[in-house]
């Protein structure tokens, strides 16, 4: 275990915060809350030894590290506990596969039509909630028939008039929201950057969660060496909140990499609304925003919370004429990355995210807006309420679409 | 005044007299055991819980170095519930003797106590917090024991023997009949009044107080000089095996993980009283910065609490130094009669927690001897009741048991995972316990918070299940407060600092614990 | 860019940001976590004893600012607490606070002491209890931070502060807030008593309890999380008689519900909310701070502002650390301690006043610090809330009048300021 994670449950004074904002606690007594199993059963932990199964009911979303003022590494304690008893107790097929979006998205990609009417049937995905215990219900992405990397291969890019920025654009824009990367791309090149785009995998934040910490390592590892060799000392911008987190926190903090290159890209990777929004606190985002007018429910997801820069993504919107942004100010929205995935998970889930779903439904907006793709996802199946990344509407109100 | 009679009395509820009660009664002796406070509140329930390899005496002291290793793998059957096989390593750092490991190699040898010297790699492996500058490291069969377990084992053996246990009994007389022994007053300061006992034998086991008791008994000059050491609970387990510094014994040579801490051990100062011992701060400095030379970044964990225990270092000055008849190496026993012409009447003291064992047969055999018995000593063969399943313990336990219970028993002492009917059954069984005797038993408020949390619970449910009425409750808690301060105060730094001060909001700020009716000032 | 930077989420912090919205200031707060104040027990106290049992909190806060100099209040006076707390009563306005800032009210605690207090959420009220009342105290079994008999047992015993005694009595319910759980948190309750149906359940199991003798019902402060008026007010219609909130430690249902609302205040104000990052140091120019570097995902962040209001809390939180050679400092801006004890720090007696809870920062009355000379260390830091020396709060209780008063003063020196 990473052993600076594990030292800093000597800061907890069981103040009970990180209890009180534990959006899966306050649903189901089956999780016995982030302080029980994170600092408080940590002491009764020897070396890979975890003899506490309910540690398994933690989503991971992180909330409790957030809000620690103690500054705990609650969720990675957690993360790390959870690692060790799984690596024990052995991994399902299951974790293993939707740990892996890159061999999904690959193998769906060619076939995309097929594989998206397969999802839609309910007989195939009874036989995948039999098979592989994913619920029948949760909230799988469409695979989109043109990849990001193919819609890039055929088009020429802008000349740069402000410098150069890598993009990490991650597994999601790639195969399933290509939109997204789209128009993180357009946007950025609209501000006047050179975008780089080398190729690049999976961040191994799936595998990490599902406690598969060797494989996630590997996968970290040939990420950042992509992302440096594109330039070494440039900017990174993600437009994938979570997989951006890892670059920056989660490789270290859980994965306990010491790497020099991952430290280097840690330190040069931005969201893509923090990126934008120093722009403009440094007076440098042209504001020729074309008014939307429009009312929108804005949650601000558990991992963008874990890069511990507000919501910048609320601050941008608002720079848009006629935009309201309604804050959820729910906790989470249930589905942390694959929790909600799982059959045995999923009630909990939908529980979890109860609060924002009914916020959203009760607004009946055109649009609502999430960084995360898979809360975005989990935010549409639960609402039928479309779903988009905040760059879809600088994107719109900066005449890009 | 209540009269009582028996074969033997016991002086003295700590692991050396809860030893000889069991003895005593498993060699069909009808024994009492009278202890002036609770069990395990002396010198045994005051030091870091090392169960000795030996390693540590092989050069300075071979003998008890092999009997430690003897009496360790002992208690590692018959009390197996209290102790946990850690395992122990020696390691020579950068500040340590580099002559000292092969002397220490060939004493471990020559003694009888199993040894191996590992990798440096594979020492840092096992521990790798360890200081990374070490040069040698040995491996050996050090443990972790829980001293008030091994008390209560003792005890409950003792009792399905027949014996009796009747703690918060001061002895204020030993009663002579002419140059007899006949038995002795106590002070009853639970229920109030005297109780007179009558008996053949009483052995004194008062540990650092035997000299006192020796004295009432008309046995003048058993100098026992009370040794003050400090220890520091650090708030985790920085190490899972006990690591000693391979150099001559000295101050703050061991960090010893026990149950969900690790404590630093010890400094050894003369002091008058073992009543009144402090916690000297340049002490608390020097464990510290001993601490630092194991582990480095020491003084950056969590100190939760410090505590100071008296050794008992006898003197006889009547007995020649050489007499080893008397004078087991690191125990005492005095033979009243060859030394006083006083019958019936024996004391043991000295010696270590390890060896509380060996200390009671050698005790009781010279009871049987005065009195012409021959029965032979069986503590060593026979498990004790408590360690009957016979699992050693490991810190997981009680994680692994609230699991099965967590929903259906509410968890009262979260920092140490009691829970509510864990406090109930001890009150409903023993409504006289205080908070601090319930700690010892379920190390209750002994976590991080150090009671912040589950003492205005614990005062809550003695009260409701009807084992106090609300002016004892409230002193039960004052006093619980106090006496967690004892231990705070004077190593009050960093997160504990946080800590104390959510505490204080708590007590203070939201219960105003100051201002609960007819309070009155603690303090016993 | 900000107008200030207020940094820390506890009373103090969020109570400055609030102020310096509501002027027109654009205000980012940092914090390391969620703020000290959802702890609290959620009334206002300006202060409880000095160390007698204080009954009108002004008058004694004019006492404390003659006779005590380096008192926080000593800046502030009866006047400038007035102010400060009358203004921020009326941000949360009459459903969420009540009572007087001439008279204290002595409110039972959850072991059963009576706590004064200055101001309270109108669920708490009725726990000013008077002569020959019969209090029914309700626990609930499942609930392990409230036990009645010992509550109820303290308060017969106790002479009211207004004259006389109660008669109190235990109630035990077993209430089942969610099935195969024994152990229920007040918070976990609170949540569930928001939903009308559990409620009503709550209600009947309570009102079986009781008989017509009892005039005035305590319960522990679970009642609700979000409409604690609804909920507190069904359950006195239903039960007929006046009912009070009990809090409880941590987690404490009534500072959460006060945290939340002014979280809320302050965000409809604008302020922009940064948490997850701790303040560990900041750039300066002379005696400018000129930006504030945060500990935030994968590098230090840093803030640049005009203005700074510096409200992290005091020794709970770490905003003064003390390091194991007993060494104290204020690690951010290494700001001049003032009260800072010779060795021993704190006392060996649990009970005594201890020196080291005094030591703090200390201000002028623009909340400035101050050096030992009692000259401004910086131009553009004010200082608010648990930081600022002179006073143990948990005892003499007035943590909240402090963060308060403080906090106004400070964002009013910058509003005056007006650049």
């Amino acid at each position: 275990m990473n052993d600076e994670m594990r030292a800093s449950l000597d800061h907890c004074v069981k103040c009970t915060v990180c209890e009180a904002h534990c959006p899966v606690a306050a649903v189901t007594p089956l999780f016995p809350g982030p302080k029980y199993v994170g600092p408080q059963g940590e002491r009764f932990r020897e070396s890979g030894t975890s003899v506490d199964i309910s540690l398994d009911y933690c989503s991971g979303c992180g909330i409790c590290t957030h809000v620690c003022p103690q500054d705990v590494k609650i969720a990675e304690i957690n993360a790390q506990a959870r690692h060790e008893m799984k690596s024990r107790k052995g991994i399902s097929v299951r974790d293993r596969l939707i740990s892996r979006p890159m061999v999904t998205g690959r193998l769906s990609a060619p076939v995309a039509p097929i594989a998206n009417a397969v999802l839609r049937n309910g007989l195939a995905r009874r036989a995948l909630s039999a098979t592989l215990r994913i619920h029948r219900k949760a909230p799988l992405p469409a695979s989109a028939r043109m990849t990001l990397r193919r819609w890039l291969r055929g088009r020429t890019q802008a000349p740069a008039k402000r410098g150069t920025i890598v993009y990490f654009h991650g597994c999601a824009a790639n195969f399933y929201e290509v939109e997204t990367g789209r128009m993180t791309i357009e946007v950025l090149e609209h501000l006047g950057y050179r975008v780089l785009t080398p190729k690049q995998g999976c961040c191994g934040l799936p595998l990490q969660s599902n406690g598969l910490f060797d494989d996630a390592r590997q996968h970290v590892h040939s990420l950042v060496s992509a992302l440096d060799g594109a330039g070494h000392g440039l900017p990174i911008v993600a437009s994938s909140t979570s997989c951006g987190l890892m670059l920056k926190r989660e490789a270290h903090e859980i994965l306990g990499m010491e790497d020099a290159t991952l430290a280097s890209v840690g330190a040069r990777t931005f969201d893509i609304c923090e990126f934008l929004l120093d722009l403009h606190d440094h007076g440098e985002l042209p504001l020729d925003l074309a008014p939307i007018e429009m009312t929108i429910p804005y949650h601000a997801p558990c991992q963008l919370r874990g890069h511990g820069i507000g919501t910048p993504a609320v601050e941008l919107m608002k720079l848009i004429p006629g935009v309201t942004v309604v804050e959820s100010n729910a906790a989470c929205c249930g589905v942390a990355g694959t929790y909600g995935l799982k059959r045995e998970k999923y009630d909990i889930a939908m529980a979890v995210g109860a609060p924002l779903f009914n916020m959203v439904r009760d607004m009946h907006p055109p649009l609502a807006v999430c960084d995360s793709e898979t809360c975005r996802w989990q935010i549409a199946t639960a609402t039928g309420v479309e779903t988009v990344h905040p760059i879809a509407l600088i994107h719109r109100a900066y005449g890009l679409s | 005044m209540k009269s009582l009679e028996t074969d033997v009395i016991v002086i003295g509820g700590g692991a050396t007299g809860s030893g000889v009660l069991r003895d005593a009664a498993m060699r069909g002796y009808r024994a009492i055991l009278v202890e002036r406070v609770d069990l395990g509140q002396g010198t045994t329930g005051r030091f870091h819980g090392l169960l000795h390899s030996g390693g540590r005496y092989v050069v300075t002291d071979p003998r008890s170095a092999t009997e430690c290793a003897q009496e360790t793998a002992i208690l590692s059957k018959i009390a197996a519930d209290a102790v946990e096989q850690t395992g122990g390593l020696f390691v020579t750092t950068p500040a340590d003797d580099p002559e000292y490991a092969d002397k220490f190699a060939a004493a471990c040898l020559a003694t009888d106590v199993p040894v191996q010297e590992i990798a440096v790699a594979e020492a840092l492996r096992r521990e790798p917090r360890l200081n990374p500058k070490i040069s040698r490291a040995f491996a050996v069969n050090d443990g972790s024991v829980d001293a008030w377990k091994l008390i209560w084992g003792n005890v409950h053996s003792a009792m399905e023997y027949g014996a009796q246990v009747l703690t918060y009994h001061w002895v204020t007389q030993v009663l002579r009949d002419g140059d007899r022994v006949c038995g002795v007053v106590c002070r009853d300061d639970v229920h109030g009044g005297e109780v007179r006992i009558d008996a053949d034998f009483v052995i004194n086991a008062g540990g650092v107080w035997a000299g006192q008791i020796a004295d009432m008994a008309g046995c003048p000059d058993v100098q026992v000089v009370p040794g003050r050491g400090v220890m520091i609970a650090m708030n985790h387990r920085l190490v899972n095996t006990v690591v000693n510094r391979c150099d001559p014994p000295g101050d703050g040579d061991i960090i010893v993980p026990i149950h969900t801490v690790c404590v630093i051990g010890t400094t050894d100062t003369k002091v008058d009283s073992p009543d009144d011992l402090p916690i000297p701060r340049d002490e608390v400095q020097q464990m510290l910065d001993a601490g630092e030379v194991l582990v480095p970044g020491f003084r950056q964990s969590r100190a939760l609490h410090a505590w100071a225990g008296a050794r008992p270092l006898v003197k006889d000055t009547r007995v020649a130094a050489d007499d080893t008849r008397h004078m087991s190496r690191g125990m005492a026993a005095f033979d009243h009669l060859e030394r006083d012409g006083v019958r019936g009447f024996l004391t043991i003291s000295g010696g270590k927690a390890t060896t509380f064992r060996l200390m009671a047969q050698v005790v009781v055999d010279q009871m049987c001897e005065q009195r012409g018995d021959t029965r032979p000593c069986r503590t060593g063969d026979e498990v004790m009741p408590t360690a009957r399943e016979g699992r050693n313990y490991t810190v997981g336990h009680r994680l692994a048991d609230r699991e099965g219970d967590r929903l259906d028993d509410p968890l009262i002492c979260e920092c140490e995972l009691v829970t509510r009917s864990m406090i109930e059954e001890h009150l409903t069984e023993t409504p006289t316990a205080s908070f601090d005797d319930i700690r010892r038993q379920m190390r209750l408020g002994m976590g991080p918070c150090q009671g912040g949390f589950c003492s205005m619970r614990a005062t809550g449910i003695g009260h409701e299940i009807g084992a106090l009425d609300a002016a004892r409750a409230n002193d039960r808690l004052r006093l619980f407060l106090t006496n967690r301060w004892i231990g705070l105060h004077t190593i009050l730094h960093g997160d504990q600092v946080h800590q104390t001060v959510l505490d204080k909001w708590i007590f203070d700020g939201t219960l105003d614990v100051e201002h609960l009716p007819q309070a009155q000032e603690a303090g016993q | 860019m900000s107008d200030v930077v207020v940094v820390g989420a506890g009373l103090a912090g969020l109570t400055a940001a609030i102020r310096l919205a509501r002027a027109g200031r654009a205000v980012t707060l940092l914090s390391a976590g969620v703020g000290g104040l959802q702890l609290s027990q959620g009334t206002v106290d300006l202060l409880g004893y000095t160390p007698d049992r204080v009954h009108h909190p002004l008058d004694a806060i004019d006492r404390t600012a003659d006779a005590d100099h380096a008192h926080p209040y000593h800046h502030l006076r009866a006047d400038g607490v007035r102010h400060a707390v009358e203004w921020f009563a009326e941000v949360l306005g009459p459903g969420e606070l009540v009572g007087s800032l001439q008279t204290n009210v002595h409110l039972p605690t959850a072991v059963g002491a009576l706590r004064p207090t200055a101001l309270m959420p109108p669920s708490m009220a009725a726990g000013d209890l008077r002569d020959g009342a019969n209090v029914a105290i309700i626990g609930l079994r499942r609930l392990k931070d409230l036990y009645p008999d010992l509550i109820a047992d303290n308060l017969s015993r106790t002479d009211l502060p207004s004259g006389g005694r109660v008669n109190a009595r235990g109630v035990h319910v077993d209430f089942v807030v969610r099935d195969g759980e024994s152990d229920s948190s007040g918070l976990v309750t609170a949540r569930a008593l928001d939903d009308s149906s559990t409620l009503l359940r709550f209600a009947d199991a309570m009102a079986r309890e009781l008989t017509d003798d009892d005039h005035v019902v305590g319960v522990p402060a679970v009642l609700g999380l979000v409409d604690t008026q609804t909920v507190w007010s069904t359950l006195q219609t239903r039960l007929g008689r006046p009912v009070f909130e009990i809090p409880l430690p941590p987690p404490s249902v009534p500072g959460i519900r006060m945290n939340a609302s002014l979280t809320a205040h302050a965000k409809a104000a604008g302020v922009r909310f940064v948490m997850g990052g701790r303040v560990v140091g900041a750039t300066r120019e002379g005696t400018r701070i000129t930006g504030l570097q945060t500990d935030t995902a994968g590098r230090l962040r840093l803030t640049r502002s005009p203005w700074i209001v510096f409200a992290p809390g005091g020794f709970e939180s770490g905003a003064i650390d003390v390091d194991s050679y007993g060494a104290i400092r204020e690690p951010v801006f290494d700001l001049p301690l003032a009260h800072v004890p010779s060795d021993p720090v704190v006392s060996a007696d649990y009970w005594a006043d201890h020196p080291l809870f005094r030591t703090g920062v200390a201000v002028d009355h623009s909340m400035r610090p101050v050096d030992p000379t009692g000259a401004a260390v910086l131009d553009n830091l004010v200082v608010a809330g648990g930081l600022i020396a002179g006073a143990t709060r948990w005892r003499e209780k007035s943590g909240e009048g402090i963060a308060i008063a403080t906090a106004v003063r400070a964002a009013d020196t910058i509003i005056e300021d007006g650049s």
